[in-house]
């Protein structure tokens, strides 16, 4: 007890710069999540008022017997799979690219071009996006049409909705990812790199196993950042398809969005859990196999 | 000692004095953006006129922050004065509070009433709670560019057949001359549930119809034969008859309006609320002209549909609550409803002057054509809004693969909202 108290006065200082930041962080971070499961117990018309009707798991029952719901998480992680691949594969090759010596001149520009999407605000990149998919003025139907390809149904098909979107966010994310992949590759170690050209290793190889394993940091925090990003995808719904057609982009978030909508705030909150702990399970899961593989 | 005693009372007088003029203000949220927020600059400048250093602040919100704010704040105690909405949506914060005020004593304390209908009063009043004073009838009209329909024969289009002629016209003809196939025959929305039903509401109250979906003893309409001709020739508006642009599955609200404002839709729904943008230059410049909805069949007359109510709510826990609700009662005198209908284009009262409004608010104001009012499901039966999700995604799923004959997909969809009204009900 004694040396307690003695290790709390030794880090008093320590204590007292992290107490603001911790308060904010349990006010402003905690608090919330904790009230919005708390709502997920309750009976919808009286989830906000003081003195709420409690409901144990019912909300849930009702959540997970909805075939609704179903259809939309299996379409969220399938969503997210095709992302975080698309996104990753697509940072990761122009990060090589640009740190090769293949892209001398115009590098900086090149850089600068893929990154700006990402400080771009997203609402507005995506309703440019939303225009160019337009079947009836949209450039890219009016790009097959000059080069005589069949038009591109985009987000009115349903086929094809899910495509546009990914699309549309691999513009906006993937220059972050780039960016951490072209800083991991700037601390690498080149000389391991010449080593292995002495010893007669093929480009690939000296990209497989000798680059590839010197980005597994890169790699770690992109997907977890990408899966938790993806998991929670949103805003690009509401502003291109919302949730449409035919149900083809409706998401987790943007169906307990739509539940609020009916007032239906118990079902809504309890979605909104479900998928905060599947953010959860699934990105921590990510990390560990990272980090296990990097202790290997 | 008695100039002291001089000099106090010389001192409590003035202080007695300005007491009544002590400033007071009172502060009410609502929706209705900057053409509501003159609206109420105006009215806080005449009631001042009778309540003296009294002033009137009004904050409009995003209608979906709207309802957070003022749930939120009823529910803490940190109520602003007044609220003011659509009746629907204060029955869902009286839902979800159970503090809205009970105006009923407070609409009896108003004089000049007369204007105000039994159905005017019926949309007010919630579980036999008067939630609202009723101040704006909201009226939506059927609308048709005025350039175009000149065009092609220049007469309003009465008959669901005549509509469906122009929206031809429109669509093929090239109407605004620019060389492109890149108008529509109309704009209408459909991604969100309220957003279609809220387009069929218009095509079947406007055509004579009432109930949509159910009517108020909980049956499914929509199979009833009359119903299932207005839901058929709408649902192949969206589809076979390609008379709207193809990214409609996608469009809201907003979506809907580009086309409109951005001059590539020929018909369309026009609210009262719209008519003073629209009239601006540099959107339709008043290139529009408003009638009732389509008749459907010879012998049912076509209406312009009332849509909504909007008024206004005291919260129980209102700051200042007495001089809320007498600023409430205020709303009704002529003064407050001349710039009602002025700032925002719609009032209750029918004896204010309408000579400053354009022709096309006149028709709003002068309510030139037969009226007839939604019946607003949703304060009957509590679960409406999920049954009319579940129409909306059958619907969309019919829009999105048209079949062959709609009528077997019309029989099949009533049997489902049947069997999920009874669940829902239960």
């Amino acid at each position: 007890m004694t040396a307690t108290i003695d290790a709390i006065r030794r880090g008093r200082i320590f204590y007292l710069f992290v107490m603001p930041f911790a308060v904010l962080t349990i006010l402003f971070g905690v608090w919330p999540i904790l009230l919005s499961i708390q709502v997920s117990f309750t009976a919808s018309a009286t989830a906000l008022r003081p003195e709420p009707t409690y409901v144990g798991f019912a909300n849930y029952a009702k959540v997970f017997a909805d075939p609704i719901f179903l259809a939309s998480l299996s379409r969220t992680l399938i969503y997210t799979a095709l992302s975080v691949v698309a996104n990753l594969a697509f940072a990761l090759a122009f990060a090589m690219l640009l740190a090769s010596a293949l892209i001398t001149r115009g590098n900086l520009f090149f850089r600068l071009a893929l990154f700006l999407p990402v400080v771009t605000p997203d609402v507005a990149g995506y309703v440019v996006w939303r225009w160019l998919y337009d079947r009836s003025f949209g450039a890219l139907n009016a790009f097959l049409d000059i080069v005589g390809l069949p038009a591109f149904a985009g987000l009115s098909g349903k086929d094809t909705a899910m495509a546009a979107l990914l699309i549309a966010e691999l513009w906006h994310h993937a220059g972050f990812y780039m960016i951490i992949f072209l800083a991991n590759l700037a601390m690498r170690d080149r000389s391991l790199e010449e080593a292995a050209h002495i010893d007669g290793a093929t480009a690939w190889q000296r990209w497989r196993y000798v680059i590839l394993p010197q980005l597994r940091p890169a790699l770690i925090i992109n997907t977890v950042y990408a899966l938790i990003q993806f998991l929670k995808t949103f805003t690009v719904v509401v502003v291109m398809t919302k949730g449409g057609p035919t149900d083809a982009t409706n998401f987790v978030s943007y169906y307990a969005y739509q539940l609020f909508d009916q007032g239906r705030y118990g079902e809504a909150t309890a979605m909104a859990t479900i998928l905060f702990a599947v953010v959860i399970v699934i990105s921590m899961s990510a990390y560990l196999i990272g980090e296990r593989g990097a202790r290997r | 000692m008695k100039t002291v005693a001089k000099l106090l009372g010389a001192g409590v007088f003035a202080v007695l004095g300005t007491l009544p003029l002590k400033a007071q203000q009172l502060v009410v949220w609502h929706d209705l953006g900057d053409n509501g927020v003159k609206w109420f600059e105006a009215m806080s400048a005449e009631f001042a006129k009778t309540k003296p250093g009294v002033t009137v602040r009004s904050l409009s919100f995003p209608t979906d922050q709207w309802f957070g704010r003022v749930i939120s704040a009823l529910n803490t105690d940190t109520a602003p004065d007044l609220i003011y909405n659509n009746y629907e949506r204060v029955i869902r914060i009286e839902t979800q509070t159970g503090k809205v005020m009970d105006l009923k004593s407070a609409f009896a304390g108003v004089a000049d009433k007369s204007f105000l209908g039994e159905d005017d009063l019926r949309v007010a009043t919630f579980k036999g709670k008067q939630i609202i004073i009723p101040i704006q009838r909201v009226q939506m009209a059927f609308g048709v560019r005025k350039s175009w329909l000149d065009k092609n024969g220049g007469k309003f289009p009465d008959t669901w057949d005549e509509v469906k002629v122009l929206a031809a016209a429109f669509r093929d003809k090239d109407p605004d001359g620019n060389g492109r196939a890149d108008t529509f025959g109309m704009a209408l929305q459909a991604a969100k549930p309220r957003d279609l039903i809220h387009m069929l509401d218009l095509f079947t109250f406007g055509s004579g119809l009432r109930h949509t979906l159910i009517d108020p003893e909980g049956k499914i309409t929509i199979d009833r034969p009359e119903h299932a001709q207005v839901l058929e020739e709408f649902l192949k508006t969206y589809s076979t008859y390609k008379f709207v642009s193809p990214d409609t599955v996608n469009h809201s609200f907003g979506e809907m309006y580009q086309i409109i404002e951005g001059g590539r839709g020929g018909m369309f729904r026009v609210g009262d609320w719209n008519v003073r943008k629209w009239d601006g230059a540099n959107v339709l410049d008043g290139d529009f002209v408003s009638g009732p909805w389509p008749k459907f069949a010879a012998n049912r007359p076509n209406s312009v549909v009332i849509g909504g109510m909007r008024g206004i709510a005291v919260p129980e826990n209102s700051p200042n609550k007495a001089l809320a609700v007498e600023f409430a009662q205020f709303m009704l005198t002529k003064a407050a409803q001349q710039a009602s209908l002025e700032n925002v284009g719609a009032a209750v009262r029918k004896d204010l002057d309408v000579s400053k409004l354009s022709p096309r608010s006149q028709y709003f104001a002068k309510a030139e054509h037969r009226l007839v009012a939604y019946d607003f499901p949703e304060s009957i039966h509590s679960f409406y809004p999920e049954l009319e999700a579940a129409f909306h995604r059958k619907l969309l799923s019919g829009i999105a693969n048209p079949p062959a004959d709609w009528k077997p997909f019309i029989a099949e969809t009533a049997k489902e909202m049947r069997d999920l009204a009874a669940k829902l009900k239960n």
